[in-house]
Parts: structure tokens; sequence; C-alpha cells
């Protein structure tokens, strides 16, 4: 790659690092500075129809926690320490001003605490319309899409009085093709970190897709198209380091130097970090009544998380699919401190890959960790057990 | 054909120069806070004690936490792959390795080629490790290696309800002014800590033989529980101290091995080619 180009690379992912790591949300605010009397609507983790707000005109952007960048003083007063760090982080980010652009706030019930989490919300924070998103208990249900459509036009109910002015069906099928084309360059993206591992390292991967969560999806695209022309070209080597799926991101997300860390012992090959975001693995068709094809999306051409339940999805043979179909060698299935559903997948995982013969590294974290060393040896301990030759 | 083992520790660095698979030297030194200096000073004891120069060893590779700072070094391989290795020179049998070092434990399942098949270490805190038999022994004002065959004289021991290293010296004092014996006191010290260490054991799946290593192997109390909770015997060894370090020196010779290798095809193509 020329001279130009890797800076060019390197200086759109540290835009993107930014983004990641300034809990005040730059670019939301710089939009808003472009659109006076724009209004944002900010969804918790995992998955959210963007499309929705987008049609409207929001700025649709997610609530991913605030990892080690703010000291929570004023949520642990209102949520139990038993509570995962990332639903205290949020609240503490709405308490302290640091969201006072939202106009809208949903979460879906992902959980317990996601659930409760919504309340606390409406309480502690009376200005602000927050909602629940009430995605369908059973997935599989002949029900549930016409439910889910309901469910959605509840929510863009929701947003037209926000932004007062009603939805069209038109706009629907504009922002989903503009989100079409996201979910295919992040696909795209993904097949670098299946194929060429070494042109992307774990780290860059994740804040390119992060970044989309924070900023408008039509910036979000520009850029990933500019970086996916310039990633053949790149001049890196491969290097003697094991193939992995990482399992556990999908909803409070490891800092970055935690993926650091594995990036120095492995290449991350395919994972489920932010999943909300390629949650939905195909196309969403633009003809039809787009509230139905975004529910039937949901429901039918999705991917798989702990807090989904499917019986059509058997989550272990999900994962071992994901590393068959990634030519990983080994799983890192991690989960945050205090997260129910991860955890209780995490004993299916592990069962799982046992009988399958799959190596395995299971990994505890917190998005506000900042201390790596002993997380460090394990990761490399596990890759020196592959990696060394025992004859 | 000489190699070095250098594991610089929490506590204490070790070194080890090995001929081929045989010790010829060996140095222990208190880590303190420089610690490649730590690194360097400990090999350069153990090449004495082997009567070898620098020039004459064919590769060092370091481990411990300090691994990166043995900056002579040609590699760096873990404390864990390197004690799973160590032990399974020390005794070839071994599938299990308990590790209890000054402020963690591992706990390992090997191979008998000495690959790592399973391994699982203590949170981030220190319970349960080797400092806290040394809050112990600050808060009963009994050096470190009394502690073992004291709390061996105990007829009765207390119950530990914590193994936090920081509440520990409360607890102690505790059942100290309630008037338990000291020796009953520290046994009860000793079983928090093997119970802890056997669930972590446990956790990798304990199997036949079990080698104990790191500076708690040499408390007496300490093997003799570990040998009653597994019901079988524990290997310990004079070396368990050096366990890390000769598995790095025999990682080093791994290494040396096929560099030699490599430069006998190289010289034998280069030969070939002349012949040619």
């Amino acid at each position: 790659m020329s001279g130009s180009g890797e800076r060019e690379v390197a200086a759109i992912l540290e835009e993107c690092r930014v983004l990641v790591e300034d809990p005040t949300y730059p670019a939301v605010r710089r939009w808003r500075e472009a659109h006076p009397g724009g209004k944002v609507l900010g969804h918790f983790q995992v998955y959210f129809p963007e499309e929705i707000p987008h049609a409207a005109g929001m700025l649709p952007v997610k609530i991913m926690g605030a990892g080690s960048t703010v000291q929570i003083r004023k949520a642990d007063a209102r949520i139990a320490a038993f509570v995962c760090s990332i639903i205290r982080s949020s609240l503490e980010l709405a308490l302290t001003g640091r969201l006072d652009f939202l106009s809208v706030f949903v979460t879906p019930p992902i959980c317990d605490a996601a659930r409760n989490a919504c309340a606390v919300w409406v309480r502690n924070l009376p200005s602000l319309n927050s909602q629940v998103l009430y995605l369908p208990q059973n997935a599989a249900s002949p029900h549930a899409a016409a439910y889910l459509r309901d469910e959605y036009r509840r929510i863009a109910g929701v947003v037209e009085e926000a932004v007062g002015r009603p939805i069209t069906d038109d706009g629907l099928r504009r922002s989903i093709a503009l989100y079409n084309e996201n979910r295919r360059l992040l696909r795209d993206l993904y097949r670098v970190k299946r194929e060429t591992p070494w042109l992307l390292s774990a780290v860059e991967a994740y804040t390119l897709v992060r970044a989309g969560g924070l900023m408008p999806r039509e910036e979000h695209n520009v850029l990933l198209r500019r970086v996916l022309g310039l990633l053949p070209e790149r001049e890196a080597k491969r290097q003697d380091k094991i193939r992995v799926v990482f399992e556990g991101g999908y909803c409070e997300q490891p800092p970055l130097d935690m993926l650091a860390v594995i990036q120095d012992a492995c290449y991350i090959v395919d994972d489920d970090l932010l999943i909300g975001l390629r949650w939905l693995t195909g196309d969403v068709p633009t003809d039809g009544e787009p509230l139905a094809s975004l529910a039937r999306a949901y429901l039918d051409g999705s991917s798989y998380s702990p807090v989904q339940h499917d019986p059509r999805k058997p989550k272990p043979e999900m994962l071992l699919r994901r590393i068959r179909e990634s030519h990983a060698d080994a799983a890192i299935v991690a989960a945050p401190k205090m997260c129910e559903p991860g955890l209780e997948d995490q004993v299916n995982h592990i069962r799982a890959l046992e009988a399958a013969g799959i190596p395995h590294l299971v990994l505890e974290f917190e998005e506000k960790m900042t201390v790596f060393e002993q997380m460090r040896m394990e990761v490399e301990t596990f890759a020196e057990s592959l990696l060394f030759d025992f004859a | 054909m000489l190699v070095a083992g250098v594991d610089v520790g929490s506590t204490q660095t070790k070194a080890v120069v090995m001929d081929d698979t045989r010790i010829v030297g060996r140095a222990l030194l208190d880590t303190g806070a420089r610690l490649h200096e730590a690194a360097a000073a400990a090999f350069r004891e153990a090449l004495l004690a082997a009567g070898a120069r620098e020039a004459d060893v064919a590769c060092i590779v370091g481990t411990g936490y300090g691994r990166f700072r043995v900056q002579f070094g040609h590699a760096q391989v873990t404390e864990i792959s390197c004690h799973a290795r160590g032990a399974v020179y020390l005794f070839p049998r071994t599938r299990s390795v308990l590790d209890i070092g000054g402020q963690d434990t591992k706990a390992i399942r090997v191979s008998e080629t000495g690959q790592v098949l399973d391994f699982c270490m203590n949170d981030k805190c220190s319970a349960g490790t080797g400092r806290f038999l040394g809050a112990a022994s600050q808060a009963l004002e009994i050096p470190l290696s009394e502690l073992g065959p004291l709390a061996l004289r105990s007829k009765n021991p207390v119950t530990m309800t914590t193994t936090c290293t920081v509440f520990a010296e409360s607890e102690i004092l505790g059942w100290l002014a309630r008037g338990r014996r000291i020796e009953d006191v520290l046994m009860g010290v000793h079983v928090a800590i093997a119970s802890r260490s056997l669930s972590l054991l446990r956790r990798v799946g304990v199997e036949p033989e079990v080698t104990f290593t790191g500076g708690v192997a040499r408390n007496v109390a300490m093997v003799r529980l570990l040998e009653e909770l597994t019901g079988s015997p524990v290997n310990v060894s004079e070396e368990s101290h050096y366990c890390g370090a000769i598995g790095a020196a025999l990682y080093a010779l791994d290494r040396a091995l096929v560099g030699a290798q490599a430069a006998t095809v190289a010289a034998e193509a280069v030969d070939g080619g002349r012949g040619a």
C-alpha cells in the first residue's frame, strides 16, 4: 500500500477510536450542530431496528455503556452492585448529562437488568421518553411476525410523536436500503477477518464496526467503503497465530485492551461483538410492507445471541457452525461479570466445544477493567498449548 | 548443548542452565523492583554455577510475570506452560500440577509430553495464595519456614471463614483473642488455602499424579493437607522452586535444536549444491 493509503486507513481508524473512547458522543453533537432541531434516539443493546427512527429523520445511536472512561458515582445509588457494568455505566452517562441530546431512549427486555433499567430511567430522567421494545419471547411462534410488526408500529408512533410528523413507507424503504448497504459492508469486513485476518487487527475491525453505532449510518457507509477499498493493498504479513472465534461480546463490550491482548496471540476470525449491528444476516426486502419486512428479518434472517430464545437456532450448534465456517482452530468463550444470559449460555457452549473436541479458553471480563496481565498470560498459554510442537 | 531458563516471579527470580536435559547450574534471588537486573543477576549466577560463559548458551527463554524483562532472552513462554513442562521433567508421570506462588495459584492439567491441556488461576486478588501465609506469618510473628511444622502439631484446627488476605489478619487475631492455640489457628489457615487450591484443581480435573510446585510446596503442612484432600500422594521435588525455570530451559532446548536442525539442513543444501 502506498504511504498515503496507509495514512488514510490510519486516520479513519483513529477517527473511529476517538468515537469509541469519547463518552461525550462527539459525532452526535456534530450531527446536531449540522441539523438544528434534529432529534436523537438512543437504544440499548442488543438489536434495535434503526431504520424506524432514521426514516423519521432522527439520528439513532447505540447506548453501549462507558467502558473505563467514566467513574460510576450516581448510578450506583440507583442500581445494585450485582447488576452488570453496562447497565450502570449507561445510566451514569444519562445521569451526568452526557446523553442530554436524547429525545427517546429504548431498551429491549433482553434480561432482567435491561427490562428493569427502563423503569429506572423513567423515574430518574422524567423529561426523557424511555420505552421498552417488547421483542417476542418466542421467535418461532407463527404469531411472532404479526406481533412484532405491531410492536414496531407502536415504536414508530413514539418516534412520530417525538419528531412531530408521520413516517412514510417510502421513507422506511429508503432507510432499509441504506442499512442493507451498511450490513453488506459489514459482511465484507467480516470476510476480510475470516480470509485475511492479518490485514486488519481485531481492535481495528472492532472500532470500525462500533463507530457505526455512534455516527450517522450514511457516514459509516462512506468510511467502510473507503477502508475496504484500501485494505487489499495493505502491507501486512501473515503471522504464526491461532485462529479463534470470540463469543461473548453481544452486549457489554470487552475493553479495547482486552481485544489487544487476544490479538497479540490470536487472529479473531469471527465473533459476536456488537452482534446487534449485524443482527440481520441478509438484505431486508425494500418492496412490500416495510415494518412487516423488518419484523420478518428479525425472526427469520438473523444471527443468534444469548438473549434471543429461538428453538430453530440452538446456540451451541450455531457457535460450532461459526467456528467451522471461519476455519477457526479454537474458541474464546467470554462472558461479562454478572451477565446472567451470557454465563448461562457459556455452560452449554463449553459442553458443546468439549464434545466436538474444539480447544477453548474461558475468560471473564468487565467493560471497566484496566489490568490485563493475568488475561495476557492465560491467552498466551492457550495459544502456546496449540502452537508448540509436543511430539 | 547449553540452554537456559530464567523465571522472573513476583517474589523471587530463578535461573537454570541445562546441558541438554541435565541441570548444570541454578540460582535463586529476590526479585525486587528492578526486574531486568534480577533476571540478569540470576542468569549470571547460574552460569557461574555451571562453569559456563554466556556465549556458550545456545538459547535463553524467559518466563514468569517479568518474562518480557529478560532482555537478553531469545523468547518468552508463560509460566503456566513452563511449570507444566518442568513438572513433567521432574516427575514424568505428572498429569496435574498445582502451583502456589507468592501472588497467584495455578492448577494445570498436562499431557505426558508436557503440553498444557487445561488450566485455571485464582482471581485477581491474592486470596488463597502464598501471600495469605505471609499475612498469617506476620500476624502471628512466626517465620514463614516454621509455619508448616507448627501447624502439623494442631489437634483441633479452627475454621477460617475467609481466604481474603486483607481480612485474614483480623480473623487470626480474633481466634487468638478467643483463646485458641496458635497451631490450631495456623492449621485453619492452611486448610483454607488447601481447600481453595483444590477447588481450582477440580475445575481442570484432578488426575494423578499430582505435582505440587511453587514456593508454598516447601510447606510440609500444605503438602500433607493436599495429599489428604486429593486422596493420593503429591509429588514435591527439591527442585520445585526451579520448576518454571526448568520448563523455560526445556523450551529453549527445543528452539536451539530446531535452529541447529535448520542450520544442518542449510549446510547440507549448500554442500549438495557444491557437489552437483
